[in-house]
């Protein structure tokens, strides 16, 4: 970009996939094809019905709400925001503005972005509803109410990034802190991420502190993926920058502009002069309610060690290197099987080692998640254990991984039952060496201690005659002392 | 009329005693709902297939009644008496509908108001206007018009009303009936078509206090469909009805009724002012202290604007959802805006409109501040002044309006800056959550004229108490309206 | 009477609430917007009314309980588009959205 930086704030909208019901209504919160199926009369707005609020998405948002260092509001409210669309039944969509507090105001988040650590100031976070789901068709478009009240969260950042890779390691980062609290899945296949992106550049000469060297704000919507936040940043930068260059810049107006997925442009929408007047309000139907000190100590000892956290802390405590860390940490319940593990006892890189190779591939092959599987932290100690004790080999270690999953018995019960209980009773392996070395006389005699190269073609004919179980390092030493011995 | 000129207990103990059935009631009851469709336009539904119920212990079981037509009914036509839902049947119940079928009652028409309870005449229904059984000619005030020209005529002991300004109150004094309408939020508000939210109330019009009693101890209690009801499983309001008043305390306020505050006034204003100071009198010689209060004069003039600037904003959002496009007759346009525009251009009447513009006015992000939080802040000055008072007096009593039922002709709904406060101050009822009760107190020019007498939220026993005994200690205890 | 109020001002409302007034339905709205304008001048010199916590809700001493998380069936789909004038298999059709 060269002369200029970009100043770029971030509307993260989620829903909150993880309640039972939705945000207003006891309707289930609950992704389904099947059009019209998770309803109550509240959802379509049918007259006379009134908004209930779910204390479960309370409580989730408060969640977030702490996770991403905001404050919390002592009473909270929601408010109308009041416009016309066919997806939004009641004419209205209850959401909670700035004032009075929403459900937090006022954080910072700390990611990485590249190895680098970065921060954002969060400006605020809300709890609201989302709209129904519009399906278009050639002459006529169709709505499905299923979507309608699932509760919504949205996060409002501070124009504090600067490049379209940081806003999407933003996106990541807060898609991780949503999953660690368990509150959403935040895919955004499933529609459950939408973003709005507000972005201006200003001459990097100038203080970014002072607002009057600030550049003019535009305001893409409805981009619903983390490339399509990527694409569209970095188009309004060149955009921008080319206006900027034609001294067309000054005369651009406060807009918004919508992200054209197809075409990869973001296509004007309005002028900042014709923005909709919301008449928000508050919500009379909704007494105001206190949100207890209890209640927020509780949900505070609820919130788990989130993913930032668990990596750096993997890297500096156990040693891992920054890839096996990040691999762990990708999904709260692997790094949760993974602390499990370690905390039975078992040394991290061996269990790092495990996890991210032999059960993430497994993982992945069956496409089931971790508390699915069988080979539970117990067991993966049990396994380590038998390797380590030499019971069995590294790669005998794999095999009974194997077993493990498809018998479905521990580690310890496979051994016994396959018989793969390494040979390290150096007067078994003595019988079975003195019968290799009866048997191969010509090989005996060209074995030379200063190019023991032979050696391995002893232990080879050692392991086919135990079927493998020789512990190889005990039955190399032993042959390597009898075939001394006859040298001398 | 054998039957239906009966309170609930006299109908009760008959059909416990079998000296009357269920159906018989019901017979009766639509009988006189057909003749006074005919007399007084009240209705927009009769059911005429209402079929008896089971007599029980239940006061309420057996008896007809009648429902205003913003209350949902299950498979039944609601339409809030607007065109936007002429066709509109719910498939579920409100929750006081929901409680009065469990308590046996049995509904027999659908009434006539205002549309959507957004006036005071009884003259913006889709159906047309209601008129007054006392006199063809006068309004019945709304904007529970249908179901106060019904109770005062003898089609059924009650039915049941909303009240967001003065809805049940105001008609009920027109007509020469009982309107009462408890605390905000004792009677669940599910299913009930909105007006504005944080005024709208349920309540009920009956012949005599005791009725009005029984009926709200069924429609009453807390629902989990309806965040702003509450718990009031303690407060048995029949049972405690006793009569007993001997040194409770009421006041009036001298600003509203002292007759100097007005230019003019008529002789009806004035006979009517003579005839509440009668029945302030009468309540003294029950043992009841009555003292005369002054309130802030700016704050009164204040309230009929932010009933408006409140009640419109609200509605307008709360009516936002009457686009035909999930229920309503569907409009036409090439595209949803021009379709969602000709249903409610064409569905809404020109009241409705007027209001809308009004609130939507008041709501603007440039206006808000000077209107609607400014009328929300007032709103709490004048509840907070009624609170004052309830800290010394068990209720405020005022006349109802500024005479008898108004004639017809010369209605109108628009707020008018002379507009005494007398017309308009049973709003602070609304605006505080009050339990209010309208009673008939006399008559002018031989149209019943009534009194009202406001309390203080949670307190609906002792308000109706005393309205209970100053109701016996006058004449207008069960009267049907006569024509006159 | 100048006015703050304009005919084409209501217009717009109503517009914006896709209400069309007509000429007589619009000098109503104007007839009463001024008598409004003017009582709220009124309240405007209130003292310190600025100060006063507007009332939002009716009951505002209120406390209350959230809902448990627990769902209830969904309504049947006879039942939520019977008074529907035009659906599409188990949705409602609408002329075709365009635009944001």
């Amino acid at each position: 970009m060269g002369k200029y930086k970009a100043k770029i704030g971030l509307e993260m909208h989620c829903e909150i996939s993880e309640t039972k019901t939705k945000v207003f209504s006891s309707a289930k919160n609950e992704y389904t094809e099947q059009a019209n199926s998770n309803i109550r009369p509240v959802d379509m707005a049918f007259p006379g019905v009134l908004p209930v609020v779910n204390k479960e998405a309370v409580r989730m948002a408060l969640m977030a709400s702490m996770a991403l260092k905001c404050q919390q509001p002592a009473y909270m409210y929601f408010e109308r925001k009041n416009y016309y669309y066919p997806d939004l039944p009641k004419g209205f969509q209850l959401t909670q503005e700035t004032k009075p507090i929403p459900v937090g105001i006022y954080g910072e988040v700390t990611f990485e972005c590249n190895g680098e650590e970065k921060r954002v100031r969060i400006n605020n976070l809300h709890l609201e509803e989302d709209a129904a789901s519009l399906d278009h068709y050639d002459d006529y478009s169709t709505i499905d109410y299923n979507r309608a009240g699932v509760p919504l969260l949205e996060l409002v950042t501070e124009p504090d990034i600067t490049s379209a890779e940081e806003a999407v390691a933003f996106l990541e980062h807060m898609r991780s802190v949503y999953q660690y609290l368990g509150i959403s899945e935040a895919d955004s296949k499933k529609g459950q991420v939408r973003c709005d992106v507000n972005v201006s550049i200003m001459d990097e000469n100038l203080d970014e502190n002072d607002p009057h060297n600030w550049g003019t704000k535009i305001e893409v919507k409805n981009v619903n993926s983390f490339g399509g936040v990527r694409d569209a940043i970095k188009y309004e930068i060149k955009r921008q920058t080319k206006l900027k260059e034609n001294n067309e810049y000054d005369t651009m107006e406060q807009q918004t502009r919508r992200w054209d997925e197809e075409s990869g442009t973001t296509i004007y929408m309005r002028s900042k002069v014709d923005a909709i007047d919301y008449k928000y309000f508050v919500e009379p139907n909704i007494p105001k309610f206190k949100i207890s000190s209890e209640w927020l100590k509780e949900i505070k000892a609820s919130i788990p060690r989130l993913a930032y956290d668990r990596k750096k802390e993997y890297m500096t405590k156990y040693g891992l290197s920054d890839y096996d860390a990040s691999i762990l940490v990708k999904q709260k319940d692997i790094s949760d099987y993974f602390e499990e593990t370690v905390s039975l006892g078992c040394d991290a890189k061996q269990v790092a080692n495990w996890t991210n190779g032999m059960i993430l591939s497994y993982l992945n092959s069956k496409e089931i998640s971790i508390n699915e599987f069988f080979l539970n932290p117990y067991m993966l100690k049990e396994l380590i254990d038998l390797i380590n004790a030499k019971t069995i080999s590294s790669k005998q270690g794999k095999e009974v991984f194997a077993k493990v999953l498809e018998k479905q018995k521990s580690p310890q019960e496979i051994v016994k039952s396959e018989g793969m209980m390494q040979i390290t009773d150096t007067s078994e392996l003595d019988q079975i060496i003195d019968e290799v070395i009866r048997e191969n006389p010509e090989q005996v005699a060209s074995y030379d201690p200063e190019r023991p190269k032979i050696l391995d073609y002893f232990i080879g004919q050692i392991m086919k005659k135990t079927r493998g179980k020789a512990n190889p390092a005990t039955a190399s030493q032993l042959m390597k002392e009898k075939l001394n011995d006859l040298q001398k | 009329m054998k039957y239906m000129n009966k309170s609930i207990e006299e109908l009760h103990e008959m059909l416990v005693k079998k000296e009357v059935t269920s159906a018989e009631l019901i017979k009766e009851s639509l009988e006189m709902s057909h003749k006074i469709q005919d007399e007084c336009n009240a209705f927009v539904t009769i059911l005429d297939d209402a079929q008896p119920v089971e007599v029980t212990d239940n006061l309420l079981s057996g008896i007809p009644c009648g429902l205003k037509d913003n209350y949902s009914t299950k498979d039944i036509l609601s339409t809030g008496s607007s065109n936007t839902l002429k066709d509109y049947v719910p498939f579920f119940d409100a929750t006081a509908v929901s409680k009065l079928k469990a308590a046996g009652a049995v509904f027999v028409n659908k009434t006539v108001m205002d549309e959507f309870g957004m006036g005071g005449t009884g003259t913006t229904g889709h159906t047309g206007t209601v008129l007054n059984p006392w006199d063809k000619t006068r309004m019945t005030a709304g904007s529970s018009a249908g179901s106060a020209a019904a109770v005062a005529a003898g089609v059924y002991p009650y039915a049941t009303g909303s009240d967001t300004g003065d809805s049940i109150r105001k008609p009920a004094a027109y007509c020469g009936i009982v309107g009462y309408k408890p605390t905000y939020g004792m009677i669940s508000r599910y299913g009930l078509f909105p007006f504005a939210s944080s005024l709208d109330h349920l309540g009920v019009m009956t012949r005599n206090v005791k009725d009005a009693a029984i009926v709200v101890d069924a429609m009453k209690g807390i629902d989990k469909n309806d965040m702003t009801s509450w718990d009031s499983s303690h407060i048995h309001l029949r049972e405690s009805l006793d009569g007993k008043v001997k040194g409770k305390k009421l006041c009036y306020v001298k600003e509203i009724v002292d007759l100097s505050n007005y230019e003019n006034p008529s002789a009806e204003l004035k006979e009517h002012i003579a005839n509440f100071m009668k029945t302030v009198e009468l309540c003294k010689s029950l043992g009841i202290e009555v003292e005369e209060v002054s309130v802030d004069k700016t704050l009164l003039n204040a309230s009929p604007a932010v009933y408006v600037v409140i009640s419109c904003a609200e509605a307008t959002s709360n009516m936002s959802n009457l686009t035909g496009i999930i229920f309503g007759p569907r409009g036409q346009g090439d595209n949803y805006i021009e379709m969602m525009k000709d249903h409610r251009t064409k569905g809404f009447s020109p009241l409705i409109k007027r209001r809308f513009v009004i609130g939507s006015y008041v709501l603007q992000s440039q206006n808000q501040e000077r209107y609607f939080r400014n009328a929300q802040r007032v709103r709490r000055l004048l509840v907070d002044a009624w609170k004052d008072l309830f800290k010394k007096y068990d209720g405020v009593i005022l006349p109802v309006g500024s005479g008898p039922a108004k004639h017809l002709d010369g209605s109108k709904d628009i707020l008018d800056k002379d507009t005494a406060v007398l017309e308009e101050h049973l709003q602070i009822g609304n605006f505080g959550g009050f339990p209010s009760i309208t009673i008939p107190n006399g008559f002018i020019s031989n149209l019943p004229v009534g009194v009202n007498i406001t309390g203080n939220c949670y307190d609906d026993a002792n308000v109706l108490n005393i309205a209970y005994a100053l109701e016996e200690a006058m004449d207008y205890k069960n009267q049907i309206a006569k024509e006159v | 009477m100048s006015s703050k109020f304009t005919k084409e001002m209501v217009d717009d409302y109503a517009d914006k609430l896709l209400i069309g007034l007509t000429e007589e339905e619009n000098a109503s709205v104007l007839a009463e917007f001024e008598i409004i304008d003017e009582t709220i001048n009124t309240i405007n010199k209130i003292q310190d009314i600025e100060k006063v916590e507007p009332m939002t809700h009716c009951l505002d001493d209120f406390e209350y309980e959230l809902r448990e998380d627990e769902p209830e069936e969904s309504c049947a789909l006879e039942d939520i588009l019977k008074n529907c004038d035009v659906t599409n298999g188990r949705e409602i059709e609408v002329p075709k959205v365009v635009g944001e």
